[in-house]
């Protein structure tokens, strides 16, 4: 059968569109092997980026700064979340409405008025009430990066416990197993692939959040992209495409087992990205 | 127990972190900054910092703001609605699958990175602007980068997946066997596509657009990093009040405005499109039957929109579709 011209036009718009998509990530790639002094202007092809990530102390510390809070954040976010998905899935009433309806002021409210409104609070927290914990840098970050996650990871696990029929959950109870027991064995072991997806999820989200980041911050802690969004007024050098380069190979794997544990887990492959653009 | 107990820690974490500093935000913006070195005082409530923010010098700024949330959310939609209806109706669906991975990378990349990218691209002494050179397209070097038009191209290119993604599940959920019926009933492609598909799809095409909408138009690093002084974003205003002018309260007052541009934009947004659709809505009526209880639980429920869930229903039943 011969293809009608709608048919070639959308072909071609989507392989269009792709190559939009991939274009800067494309040149963030190939810039990463640059050994100019500048981003911009090609020199040559070597790997003095990459060693600038092992002989430069401030972008080996940005980077493990950035690690260490997004795991911390991420579990901070997977415990909170998860808790709130099951009692939405499994204890529904009129307080999940209101519920949902601060998590969804949570996803829309721009980050800027998120960061803006942080800063001052934790100032607030740390200064003037004397917690001194709030003056910590890797705390700050831990808290600002937790928001968003949490109501991904709830709105994920949620989804989860909602599509599973509460039966298995019932027939424990009814053989004595105590609240706690069943918890343990039977709810949390059923939500578990949504759990791992949650909690890969919010390390990534807290590995790439900037904006945040930039306002709580406290020198000394500075995350790997605030660390880049500095370099921008100072002048982009390539190591910058090839730290990037590495963490996003690092944000790949991580989605590419999200993308495994669901699957595993018998979801589709609309039903995945669905649930890692968490909607 | 309550019901909720489970919730409490989620529910405090996030009062704590995200309701109480947004609300002081809000009470700092009736106030006003004390001398040079005070960010803010809250002794004389005032509506003032609204006016002032409201002033001309920054009044440009939510405009251009606006132009550039409706504009990049336009495009965002004309460009990705014939890619999402591409990968779920055209593409074979073994490949759906590495096609979605393909949308999602970008949309994974770090954001600051991505759109660093393309300053190196649309960059005066970049390869684009050399090429262009050379093939003879313009004269001198390209003159886009730090102006609103380079911003437009960043805010498309940073949201499209987010409005692809949406419209991609909702041309999946319509599936084939109502597109063959409309066939099969005498319609064209054309007329399935506007009288079948597109209504059946309107949840997917509502999520993109306020999925693009309402984060661009709080977008602070497209601007910072493409728009330079000639791309003013509110974000960005809102930004320096806090870190460079530390006049709190006139930041504070320009962020609950900003909420509140977006808020009142999606409700009159919301009110055109109804308006306008209303002679097509009439015209064109589905009947939905009830859906087969043989199908089993669906794995994943929406919630987004109880139209998206009427969807998959209607996709094991072939639904009259009443035309006068």
């Amino acid at each position: 059968m011969k293809r009608s011209w709608s048919d070639v036009a959308l072909s071609v718009w989507g392989v269009l569109v792709f190559l939009f998509l991939f274009a800067p990530i494309i040149v963030i790639i190939v810039s990463a092997f640059n050994t100019g002094r500048l981003l911009v202007a090609w020199d040559g092809f070597g790997f003095d980026g990459f060693i600038a990530l092992l002989a430069k102390p401030a972008i080996r510390d940005a980077v493990w700064v950035s690690v260490q809070t997004g795991a911390i954040a991420a579990l901070v976010a997977t415990v909170l979340g998860t808790l709130a998905g099951i009692a939405m899935a499994r204890h529904p009433g009129k307080w999940v409405f209101w519920f949902i309806g601060l998590l969804l002021l949570v996803s829309v409210t721009p980050e800027i008025v998120d960061a803006v409104a942080l800063l001052p609070w934790l100032v607030f927290l740390g200064q003037d009430l004397g917690l001194a914990l709030f003056s910590d840098g890797v705390v700050r970050l831990v808290v600002g990066h937790s928001l968003f996650a949490t109501a991904v990871v709830s709105y994920i696990v949620r989804a989860r416990l909602v599509g599973l029929d509460a039966q298995l959950e019932e027939a424990s109870s009814d053989l004595y197993a105590k609240p706690l027991t069943t918890f343990r064995r039977v709810t949390l072991p059923l939500a578990m692939p949504a759990v791992l997806a949650g909690f890969l999820l919010s390390f990534t989200l807290s590995l790439d959040n900037t904006v945040i980041a930039a306002f709580v911050q406290v020198s000394g802690t500075t995350p790997w992209p605030v660390y880049v969004l500095s370099a921008l007024r100072s002048g982009l050098r390539p190591e910058i495409a090839s730290v990037s380069t590495i963490m996003l190979v690092l944000t790949l794997v991580a989605l590419g087992l999200v993308a495994f544990v669901l699957r595993r887990a018998g979801d589709s492959a609309t039903q995945i990205a669905r649930t890692m653009t968490g909607n | 127990m309550p019901r909720f107990a489970l919730a409490i820690p989620a529910w405090a974490w996030l009062v704590t972190f995200f309701v109480a500093p947004v609300a002081m935000v809000v009470w700092f913006s009736f106030g006003y900054k004390p001398g040079i070195f005070g960010t803010h005082a809250n002794d004389v409530l005032s509506f003032d910092r609204y006016l002032e923010a409201l002033s001309p010098t920054f009044f440009t700024t939510f405009l251009n703001t606006l132009w550039i949330g409706l504009a990049g959310t336009a495009l965002c939609l004309v460009i990705g609605l014939p890619v999402a209806y591409w990968m779920a109706v055209k593409a074979p669906p073994s490949r759906r699958g590495l096609l979605l991975a393909l949308v999602m990378v970008p949309f994974w990349t770090n954001f600051l990175v991505r759109t660093i990218g393309w300053q190196v691209i649309l960059a005066p002494e970049g390869w684009l602007s050399t090429l262009l050179q050379g093939v003879g397209v313009i004269d001198g070097p390209l003159d886009i980068l730090y102006t609103r038009t380079a911003v437009l191209i960043g805010v498309v290119y940073n949201y499209l997946p987010l409005m692809i993604l949406p419209l991609y599940v909702a041309f999946d959920r319509v599936g084939n066997p109502l597109r063959e019926a409309s066939k099969d009933l005498g319609a064209g492609k054309w007329r399935t596509f506007a009288r079948v598909t597109l209504p059946l799809a309107r949840p997917g095409v509502i999520a993109g657009v306020l999925l693009v909408f309402i984060p661009l138009m709080g977008d602070y690093i497209t601007a910072t990093v493409l728009g330079g002084a000639k791309g003013n974003m509110v974000g960005q205003l809102v930004a320096s009040q806090f870190q460079t002018a530390q006049n709190w309260a006139l930041g504070s007052a320009m962020a609950v405005l900003l909420i509140l541009v977006i808020m009142v934009t999606v409700a009159l947004g919301a009110l055109v499109v109804w308006l306008a659709t209303l002679p097509f809505r009439s015209r064109n009526r589905l009947v939905l039957g009830e859906p087969p209880s043989t199908r089993a639980a669906p794995a994943a429920p929406s919630g987004a929109d109880s139209a998206a869930d009427t969807a998959p229903a209607a996709a094991d039943r072939v639904p009259e579709e009443v035309a006068s």
